[in-house]
């Protein structure tokens, strides 16, 4: 299986590079040309400047939002006044596209990294409070009686009880949050940046540099891929307890 | 008073809110271009959807995140329970759809805008490659858990292939794909707003854009409003679509 899995990508690079053999236009690059630029930008310190001008933005956004969502979710869950009074104003704008508001952020809090940090913070509050409202939620009534039963106090029963059957949802929605945070990163740069990833993309697409575009498509790709093994790792130290959900 | 605070509270923060804003607007600390009184955005929104070209922009929009959708919808349902139905083809896609999961499909729209042009195409591209990914992976999952009994049952009843699908295996992914396209819809919005908002000359992220440079706040807001709207509205139309099509199951993934 991971024979034929390896034969079938090689295949489809190999097909990619003939193409490219026969004359593809200029804004598709052929594997190799994009490898080679890659290894040249990893040679020059400006790739290294734009990846990090943008992880000082989403990784703030990202760790400040799954907090606030994390810590919202979890009293939502606990807490029957909290959920009344905050859960509906959540799920009611759950499906609004949270990046409409960054012009307001932008003249409210200027078109610095503040903005961008906190419409990064905003997107990534939504899917960790929803997983940990649910996550609360879902604790097995059982569990909670027994804990009750052999005199477990309300303190005990949120720390042993209903944070572990919680956390594996949390971190599902961390996840999930930490993607969004790389959408809303690349989006806000795009939009209005003078550094990062999705400004160097733009100045490329400008500029009709077809290796720098790709280039940074590839840093982005690999930040957000190496991000998400970052997150199931620390899932599975964390919560080795735990069946790995799907 | 038990109830009536069950009944107030959920509106309480909503109006704490408006009420700390209209204030705030009319206090004069601020200056209008940071909060525009409520009024004047109420009245921007009211001169929206009351206009004719406006309504075209809103119309651009939902064309755009529907068509990319719907042709998610349709790929991503085939591919996903292809792969949950064969082992090969889960082998060879499992791989490609999981590794890429987390990279934003976005950085490619500079380069979608080259292949597909500036104008709708590249939009609907980038917003069918996004949606891709929650409607596969979510009828994957669906078409592999599958009951094996039932399967079992039906085979020995001497149903057909065809018949095992339409009747067994499509009724248990449904509830599956719906939890996806629950996803998706939203995705759908948010990648059509940010490739407006990026690059277009039309559209309701374009017009948020276009308010915000001619220091048009309540207009902003206004258009805001609508896309929040348009969003809501989208989400409660395929949760109807599920309610009506899949009474034997619900199923809610607000995460994938």
């Amino acid at each position: 299986m991971g024979l034929a899995r390896a034969g079938f990508f090689l295949s489809l690079l190999l097909l990619w590079q003939l193409l490219s053999l026969r004359g593809l236009p200029a804004y598709v690059l052929s594997p190799l040309e994009i490898l080679r630029h890659f290894g040249e930008a990893l040679g020059s310190a400006e790739l290294y400047e734009h990846a990090a001008a943008s992880l000082a933005r989403s990784l703030p956004g990202f760790a400040i939002g799954t907090f606030f969502g994390a810590l919202l979710g979890l009293a939502a869950g606990t807490a029957r006044w909290f959920d009344r009074l905050f859960s509906p104003a959540v799920f009611v704008s759950y499906p609004v596209p949270k990046i409409v508001m960054l012009p307001i952020f932008m003249l409210w809090f200027g078109i610095g990294d503040l903005s961008k940090i906190l419409i990064i913070a905003l997107a990534c509050f939504y899917p960790v409070f929803i997983n940990a409202y649910y996550g609360v939620k879902a604790t097995p009534a059982i569990l909670v009686w027994s804990a009750l039963n052999m005199g477990a106090g309300r303190g005990a029963i949120f720390r042993r009880v209903v944070l572990p059957s919680a956390a594996p949802m949390i971190f599902a929605g961390m996840r999930v949050s930490l993607a969004l945070s790389f959408i809303v990163m690349f989006a806000a740069e795009m939009i209005n940046a003078r550094s990062g990833l999705g400004h160097l993309i733009r100045e490329a697409e400008n500029s009709l540099r077809f290796d720098l575009m790709y280039v940074s498509l590839l840093a982005v790709a690999i930040l957000g891929f190496a991000g998400d093994r970052l997150v199931r790792f620390a899932q599975r130290r964390l919560l080795a307890w735990q069946e790995q959900p799907a | 008073m038990i109830k009536v605070s069950q009944k107030v509270l959920p509106f309480l923060l909503v109006a704490m809110v408006l009420v700390i804003w209209e204030v705030a607007a009319r206090s004069g600390l601020w200056s209008r271009l940071l909060f525009p009184s409520l009024v004047s955005v109420a009245y921007e929104f009211g001169k929206f959807v009351t206009n004719p070209a406006s309504l075209h922009e809103a119309w651009v929009s939902l064309y755009r995140a529907l068509g990319g959708f719907t042709l998610a919808a349709v790929v991503g349902i085939f591919v996903g329970m292809l792969m949950g139905r064969s082992k090969l083809v889960a082998g060879l896609l499992d791989p490609l759809f999981s590794g890429t999961y987390a990279v934003p499909k976005l950085a490619l729209f500079p380069i979608f805008i080259f292949v597909f042009g500036i104008g709708s195409l590249s939009k609907v591209a980038l917003v069918f490659l996004e949606c891709l990914y929650p409607v596969v992976i979510m009828s994957y999952h669906g078409a592999r858990s599958v009951n094996r009994v039932l399967l079992w049952s039906a085979q020995n009843m001497g149903a057909s292939r065809g018949e095992t699908l339409r009747r067994v295996v499509i009724p248990a992914t449904a509830p599956f794909i719906f939890a996806g396209f629950r996803v998706a819809v939203p995705v759908a919005m948010i990648v059509v707003v940010i490739t407006e908002m990026v690059a277009s000359a039309d559209g309701l992220g374009y017009q948020v854009i276009y308010a915000l440079s001619s220091l048009r706040t309540d207009r902003m807001l206004a258009v805001v409003i609508v896309i929040a709207a348009l969003g809501y509205a989208l989400d409660k139309a395929v949760v109807l679509a599920r309610d009506r099509l899949i009474y034997w199951e619900k199923l809610d993934a607000y995460y994938v």
